[in-house]
Parts: C-alpha cells; structure tokens; sequence
C-alpha cells in the first residue's frame, strides 16, 4: 500500500516545518502554565496522535479517501449532531465528546472533512471550464449545513473557519471574480442585519469593544489591552524564555490557548515572531505549491481547502494575539493549546502530503 | 487544450494566492515592528505598571520615655484592611463580600471607597485601620480561595499610648496629614503628630518611611519583591515627665473626684515633672484613625475633653494672684515687708467701698500676714500704690503674662491687664479704680494654669523665669544627647527680703493658720498659696439656677516644696472644686511622691476622697461664705460701659481670700 517510491516524495521540508512549529508551541505552552503540568503532557500526546493521524491520512490514497468524502461528510455531521444534544458543556458552549482522558472536538474535524467533500465535489462533477451557479449552491449548502450547527453550539469562530474552505476551493475551481465581488456586497449589506439578529450580546460586545478598548477597560477590552502590552513589552529580544512578567503573572488571559502567540512575542521578542511568522509562511507557500503540483484538480483543491482554514486561523490569531483584531475564539493551530485542533491540523497536512507525495503516482 | 487552461488559470490564481499570503504575512511582521520596536519604551512602561507596585513601609515613630526611662509611648502593630481596585472587576461585589466577611456596616464601607474614587485605582483604600484578628483571620481565609482578591491585609506599626489615658493631652495624638499639611517631607495620607508633643516633635519621632517594590500578578498578589528600603524608626525622645509623679497627680485628682489641670516642676530649671488636663481622651481612639461618632461625641462633650486646659484654659486666678502684686510691690520698692495695712472689713477707693473676704478684718498685718491671711485690703492697697502698669510688668516678669513658651502646641496667652492693653483693646483710658479688683486677681486678670506655674516656679527659685518644658533627651542614634532647657531671656534675681517675705508667708498659708493646710507635710516646709476662681458672677448665678450648667467656683493651689531651695512647684487647678484648699491634698501627693522617691521610701498610698463639705471653718476661700457685692453700686460707681462693667461687677463679685 505505502510504496517505498512514495517514502521519497514526502515533504520532509514541509514535515520538519510542522514539527518545528508544534515544538515552539509546546515550549511556549510549558511557559505559559508554569512547568511540566497536565496541559503540557495533554499537548505531547495531542502531538503524538496527530503525527499518527497524520501517518494515516498518507497512506491512503487521497483520490480513494475523497471517494468516500461523502461518507466521512455525513459521519462528521453526524458527530457535530451528536455533541449539539449530548455534548460535554464548558465555558456556556456545547462542543465536546467526552472520551475520558480525552475530550473530543468534532467541530475542527469538520474543516478536513469539508475541504474533502468540496474537493471531490468540484474535482468530478464538472466538465472543466468555469464552474456554474449551481454548482455554487450545492457547495453553498454543503458548506453551511456543519457550519450552521457549529454556529448552534455556539461557536461562531470554529464555524466561520469553514467559509475559507468554501472560497478557496471554488476560487482555484475558477470561480468567476464578479462573484466575489457580488458576494462582498451582500456581505456588506448584510452586516448590519446580522448584527442586529444573528450575533449574541457578548459577541457584539467584543467587536464593539475592539473598536474601542478602552470604554471596558475591565472587562471585553482588559484582553485586547493587555494582549497589546504583552507584544509590545517583548522588544527586540524578549523577555526571555519563562521570563515575561505578562504571561507568568497572568495579566494575559489563556496565555497557553488563544494568546499563545502574544506569550512568544512577550518571551522572544520581534526575533522570535520573524522566525514563527516564517516557517507559518513557508508551510503555506510549500502547501500552494503542493497544490500546484498536484497530479489532477481533486489535489489541488483538496490541498486548498484543507490550507485554507489554517491559513485563516493563523492570520487572524497572530492578529488578535497582538490585540489587533476582536478577542474571538480562534486558536493558533499547531502552537495553541489543544489535542483535537492539533489532531485535526495535522491529519489535514495528511492530506497535503498525501497530494504531493502522490503527484507522480496513477 | 481545456485542460491546459484550466491548468494555467489554476496555476495563475495560487500564484495569486502566494502573493497574497507573502503580503498577508508582511502586513503582519509590520504590525509586530510597530507594537514591539517602535512603541516598545511605551508598552515596557505599562507591562511595568501592571506587575510592579511600590508599597509604602510606614516607620514606627519614635518611643517616648519617661525621665527615668520607663517606656510611656510605643508602637504595636495594627493590621489595616484595604481594597485595591486596579484589578477589581466589581467594585460592589468587593464591598459588598468584605462588609459581610469583616462584618461592617455596608454603608460605611461604600462611603469610604466614596471618598476615595478619585484617587488612582492602585493607591489602596483603607477601609479598616486597625482590624481585630478575627476580621484578619476572615479576610485571610477568604482570600486564598480568590474570593476577595482586592482585598489586601497590611501590617501597620501604630502608636500604643497609656491604657488609661494617662498625660493624654501631654502625649497629644496623630493622625493622617491634612492637605495642608502635606510638605517639607510630609506626603500625603503620612500619619503626622497633630497634637501634644507627638505634634511639636514631629519631625524627630516620625521616622522615616521605607518602600518596597514588588512584583504582583494579575490578581494583585505579591509575588516577590525588587526592592526594598527599610523604614527608619523616629528618634527616641526621654521627656521630663515623672511618670510616678504623672500618676500620682491624676490619681490625685480622679480620687476627689477633679476635673482641671495641674503642672508640677522643677524651679530650678522649668523641667515638668507632671502635666494633667481632665477629662481626657484616649489617645488610642487616634492612633489608627479614629472614627466619626468617637470624633463627634468628643467634639460635643460638654466637658470639652479635647481642650488642653494646662495651656488652653484661662481662668481668673483669684488670690494666687497677691503673690505677683507682693512680689512686684517690693521689687518696686513700694513697700518694705514690714509695710502694714489696718484691715477693718473693707475699705474705700475712689468712692468705692471694696470687702475684705473678713467682715470682721484682719487688724493690722504686714505682708507676710497678708499673705497667710489673704488679706484683701493690704493687697488693694499696694495695688493702688503700685498701679496697674507695674502690676502687668511683674506679672510679664515672671511668667504670668503672655505666653509660657511651653513646648506644646497651641498655648493661649495669659492676661493681666495694662493701661496700654485697655487702650488698644476699648480706646479708653484706665480707671484707677479698675486697678483695685486686678491687685486681688479678679477684673480682667485671666490667666492659664501653665502661667501660674511659671510664676510660682520663678518666685521658688529666687526670680529666674524658667520656661517649663517637657523634652530632656533625644536619642538622635549614637545615645542619649540631652536637650538643653530653652534660654532664659530675662534674669532677674529678687532681693532677699523679698524672697524672704513671700517664703515665709506661702510657708505661713500652709503651716500657719491660712488656707493650705491640706497640704502640709511635716518636715518638708511645703509653701503654696490658695485661690477661687468664680465661674460666674454671683448674680448671673442666681439667673442661671436650673439651667444645669455647674456653676461652682473653681479652685486653685500654686505650691513650691521645701521652703528653702525648693526642687518641687507646681499649680492645682481644680474646676468646680468651690474652695482652692481641695487642690491641695493632690499637691500633697504628689509632693510626698516626689521625696518618697528621691528618698527611695515606699510610695504614698492615696488617702480617700475628702468630702467638699466646707468642713475646713477657717477656709476663707467659698464666695458663698463672703457678702457678695452690690452689682448696682457698682454700676454707680464706675461709668465704664455696660460690657466692661459687667465684666468687672462679675470679677470684683467674689472678692475674697
């Protein structure tokens, strides 16, 4: 099954970019907590079931796994389904399956799974050329069905990742450009609305807070402040490893989750955020290029999808960590605290791997 | 060929997404250039301000000694209760949970924090100053589950003063710097001496403050500290007082049953040995803040417990006054000690007939007779011979005008009169006939009892004016250094006759047959001389009947011990005690305390209340006893102004002893 021929095409630049960044992220995780404590042990096997689900997702053939990309789809709806009723509830939301020592997050499967089913769906159903309005609203729907019951958990900033999955996917399948701009408009007009009915009062709190920090000092705004001290305090250098006073003394709130990034930039300076912001750069530039060389279009929307709600949630973490962007839920994946997100990503340069490991094969 | 471009426009549009993601990822290396090099300093600043804190070491003030270095002031330590809001996310919460845990009234503590909203949110509130163990216990317990996270709990050095207020108003009291205050090294909410010595002596006994800076989390809890300069301790300071001699006064005056005032010294050198104002308040009640209804009930008391009456009160001096008028009658040369007046009851001046306190009179008697008898006739009559002026000289002389210049704060300015004084004060001329009611101390005589004691330390010593003070050594850290007594200005030394005369007849007034009897102690030549000071005017009195007012005369003694280089002198001043000879059984006491202890005999036992029954026939000193005066004849007789006059008809009322 796993040919030895293949063994040479694995992106082993790719691979120890991967593990380069997951071992910052553990590192700065044992800073931000403190020591050798359960969440830094939780995180090595976060690692370890990933690099194995990664081990996974490359062995099988990509074109054999979008096969049954539908099957995977509607078992992870299925899933999402589940945790909506029966669920694990923490901090107000619904989104865990309890496994015992493990506490199970479908929701970042659900971004893979995704990236499949889309993948699959614009690779096969259509006869090359521009894509057609149909074909956009079967994918429309096949985005927002799991995004919609994220939404419900309520975990806004989970569900919006998958609307990266959708856009690169239909944008590489050649999506017409007036589409996107239609598409911005309604976005635009429907802003307001949504504020008023769709988002819940602390969410709209957070954006308006972000507007303006300083009218909750306190409360909403006390992180986004506080994430810009932290920056802005590390200079050049840092602080030095276990040494920044913002994380340690816990002015900076989940250091080890949301703001892992911020404990860096406090602790490594400027220096320590070129290097991460680097190899973030580089894994994204190698997976475009996967894409690129990808043997057929089910590859390189494959590899597009599964990068583009990573890419998204690097960006849009690195930002808020800066105090940036409003304060959301968002993790840095690979860095940030948590075994699904861990699982999940690197199951997803699965994928990718798997698509340029694949490039010569038939 | 569709394939191919399908293939080209893919490639293309992940170029463009390359593109895009390099820009992405440049926009975002320039926001971090931004907060982390280019406004780096600013940022550095606010991560300090959130986990460094400067706490403020309070010194311990300096300890108080007595004479004899026995401890009469130290420090203890308090335990303050604070909310520090930097971190507070609900104030109300906070306030509300510590009222309930430290069991306070939610009001109070809402209004305290009230008060200080302004201020910034990492200066702590104080909202407790001197917690009991319980609150701190609570408060403790609370704040290790991250209950009360804004609540921090602070040891204090505070001031401990006597149990039982022991030289109160001597000791005075502290408390947090008024915005006035703040200065020339007093920061604001410093605890300052704001009375006594505690306020005349501040700089040496308040130390210096230290700082600690530490490292707090984000919850306000110290993590560890940077920097720390120790306070320094306030001077040691060794005051003159006695505290035997302290006791032994108050003791005096609780066991009759006294309020007043009392200064015992030194005469040869102004050192007091003793200084008692009653009632009075417990310092304590000041040390840690003192609270409203305390503050209240102290500033309404009817008995006035925060005036230090020693330096503050004035009263007329009554017949303690003769020993001025015979003093500067012979100084002057106006008369010898032979001098003698007939005293028929009475006598006439400028149309005016002025009673002796004995109907009867005292025949003829010289000064030393007068003296012991209190002899109103003789001393009108070398008042009237000497004039107001050289009365208000002597009385300046030896202390009993103007100000002692005692080391306490706030001392009040005695009065004897002067042609002068009545000129500047009314822009009228002085009536001889005024003269006669100022020779006996009444009229518009009015002095403190801290100027009493002066006047009598300096005829004990022979007519040094002697400053009384309360400060002997300061230890400024390398040993006691002794504080040198302040300057005399004015040397006068009396002629020995003079001395001599008023020796012999203060030592007859308590040997002889005048009204100190109380006083005398065998062997120890005790001299002093009686006085009433009348509250009200006898007719003011009858008008005044049931208004509740205690409108008893006061009684004063002014003593020296022995007769002949006397090391003991001091003044009684007993309010309300009706008769001057009920001070002398405390002077008394404490005179037999005072030799007990140089002699290292065991001290005195206090002998029980003597009843104020007037059971002494010979005292002369109760007006009640005297024919009051006619108040219209007065008016008759001087044409001064009404307010004058009543001021005058009221002092001349008693005119006795």
């Amino acid at each position: 099954m796993f040919e030895r021929r293949l063994y040479y095409h694995i992106d082993w630049a790719m691979l120890a970019a991967l593990m380069a960044l997951s071992a910052i992220g553990l590192a700065n995780i044992y800073s931000a907590t403190g020591g050798p404590t359960p969440i830094f042990t939780t995180q090595i096997y976060g690692i370890i079931l990933g690099l194995i689900a990664m081990v996974v997702c490359l062995s099988l053939d990509y074109r054999a796994l979008a096969d049954k990309s539908h099957f995977i789809y509607i078992g992870v709806v299925g899933l999402l389904l589940y945790v909506l009723i029966f669920g694990v509830v923490r901090g107000g939301s619904r989104r865990w399956i309890d496994l015992g020592p493990f506490n199970l997050q479908p929701s970042e499967f659900a971004k893979a799974a995704l990236a499949l089913v889309l993948a699959k769906f614009f690779g096969e159903s259509r006869r090359g050329g521009a894509v057609t309005h149909v074909e956009l609203l079967i994918a429309g729907a096949l985005t927002a069905v799991p995004l919609l019951i994220i939404a419900r958990q309520p975990d806004l900033g989970t569900a919006v990742t998958l609307v990266p999955v959708a856009f690169a996917v239909a944008y590489v399948a050649g999506m017409p450009m007036r589409i996107f701009g239609v598409l911005a408009l309604v976005g635009l007009l429907a802003a307001p609305v949504a504020w008023k009915f769709a988002l819940q009062d602390y969410q709209r709190e957070r954006i308006s807070t972000f507007l303006d920090p300083s009218q909750d000092a306190k409360g909403a705004g006390y992180q986004q402040i506080q994430a810009r001290i932290t920056v802005g305090s590390g200079g050049l250098w840092g602080k030095g490893f276990t040494h920044g006073t913002q994380g340690q003394l816990r002015f900076l709130p989940v250091a080890h989750n949301d703001f892992i990034f911020s404990v860096l930039s406090e602790e490594h300076g400027f220096v320590g955020v070129l290097v991460a912001l680097g190899l973030y750069l580089f894994v994204i530039l190698r997976a475009i290029e996967s894409a690129r060389l990808a043997k057929d279009r089910l590859g390189a929307y494959l590899v597009l999808g599964v990068l583009a709600s990573f890419a998204f949630q690097v960006c849009y973490n690195i930002t808020m960590s800066a105090g940036l962007a409003p304060v959301k839920g968002l993790t840095l994946p690979l860095m940030s605290y948590g075994g699904s997100s861990m699982i999940a990503t690197l199951a997803g340069f699965g994928l990718i791997l798997n698509v340029r490991m694949r490039r010569f094969t038939n | 060929m569709a394939v191919a471009e399908d293939r080209r426009r893919i490639t293309f549009r992940l170029v463009v997404l390359q593109v895009g993601a390099v820009v992405v990822f440049a926009a975002l290396a320039t926001s971090f250039w931004f907060l982390q090099i280019a406004q780096n300093q600013k940022f550095e600043q606010m991560a300090e301000n959130n986990h460094q804190r400067t706490l403020a070491l309070r010194a311990p003030r300096g300890v108080l000694f007595d004479r004899q270095g026995k401890v009469l002031v130290e420090n203890r330590n308090a335990y303050s209760i604070s909310i520090v809001r930097e971190h507070t996310k609900d104030l109300d919460r906070t306030m509300r949970l510590l009222s309930q845990v430290a069991g306070l009234d939610p009001v109070d503590v809402k209004r305290i924090v009230d008060r200080h909203r302004g201020e910034p949110a990492y200066r702590p509130i104080v909202v407790v100053e001197d917690a009991s163990l319980a609150q701190v216990a609570a408060i403790t317990a609370r704040r290790l589950d991250f209950e009360l996270p804004d609540v921090v709990v602070e040891e204090v050095p505070t001031r401990r003063y006597p149990t039982d207020a022991l030289a109160a108003h001597l000791f005075g009291y502290v408390g947090q710097a008024s915005d006035t205050q703040v200065g020339d090294g007093i920061s604001q909410g410093a605890i300052i001496g704001q009375s006594g010595v505690e306020r005349v002596y501040n700089k040496l006994l308040m130390g210096q403050d230290g700082a600690k800076v530490v490292v707090v989390n984000s919850m306000g809890r110290e993590i560890r500290t940077i920097d720390e300069v120790p306070p320094v301790e306030g001077r040691r300071v060794q005051m003159t007082i006695d505290y035997d001699l302290q006791k032994a006064a108050e003791d005096g005056f609780h066991s009759a049953g006294f309020n007043g005032a009392a200064l015992i010294m030194d005469p040869r050198n102004g050192e007091i040995l003793s200084y008692v104002s009653l009632p009075a308040y417990d310092p304590n009640a000041f040390a840690a803040g003192i609270d409203r209804a305390t503050w209240a009930s102290l500033n309404t008391d009817k008995l006035h417990p925060l005036q230090n009456r020693g330096i503050q009160g004035r009263y007329s001096p009554g017949s303690t006054f003769k020993i001025v008028v015979a003093a500067a009658a012979l100084e002057e040369g106006a008369i010898t000690p032979d001098f003698t007046v007939n005293c028929t009851g009475g006598a006439t001046f400028y149309g005016r007939y002025y009673k002796c306190w004995n109907k009867n009179g005292h025949h003829v008697v010289d000064l030393r007779h007068a003296l012991e008898q209190s002899c109103n006739v003789y001393f009108y009559t070398i008042g009237n011979m000497l004039g107001v002026d050289k009365i208000h000289k002597w009385a300046e002389r030896l202390g009993v005008a103007g100000k002692t210049g005692i080391d306490l704060p706030n001392e009040q300015e005695s009065l004897v009169p002067s042609t002068e004084w009545k000129l500047q004060r009314t822009g009228e001329k002085w009536y001889a006939g005024e003269t006669i009611s100022v020779a006996i101390g009444q009229g518009q005589v009015s002095v403190t009892p801290a100027g009493m004691a002066k006047m009598i330390a300096t005829v004990a010593n022979g007519g040094t004016p002697v400053t009384p003070h309360v400060i002997r050594a300061v230890d400024e850290g390398q040993g006691w250094k002794m504080v040198g007594p302040p300057v005399i200005a004015d040397q006068i030394a009396f002629r020995p006759d003079t001395m001599t005369a008023i020796r012999d007849g203060l030592w007859m007034v308590v040997n002889g047959a005048g009204t100190g009897g109380r006083a005398r102690i065998p062997g120890r030549d005790v001299s002093g001389k009686t006085g009433t000071a009348q509250v009200i005017s006898n007719e003011g009195k009858l008008r005044a009947r049931g208004s509740g007012l205690d409108l008893r005369d006061h009684g004063w003694f002014v003593f020296f011990a022995p007769r002949d280089n006397p090391e003991i002198a001091g003044v009684i001043f007993a309010e309300h005690a009706e008769h001057g000879a009920l001070g002398a059984p405390i002077a008394k006491h404490v005179i037999e305390t005072y030799f007990a202890k140089k002699e290292g005999t065991p001290l005195p036992t206090l002998v029980p209340k003597i009843a104020p029954s007037g059971a002494d026939e010979e005292d002369p000193d109760s007006p009640a006893v005297l024919p009051s005066t006619n108040l219209d004849n007065q008016i008759a007789a001087n044409p001064a102004p009404a307010p004058n006059l009543r001021a005058a008809a009221r002092t001349l009322a008693p005119g006795t002893n």
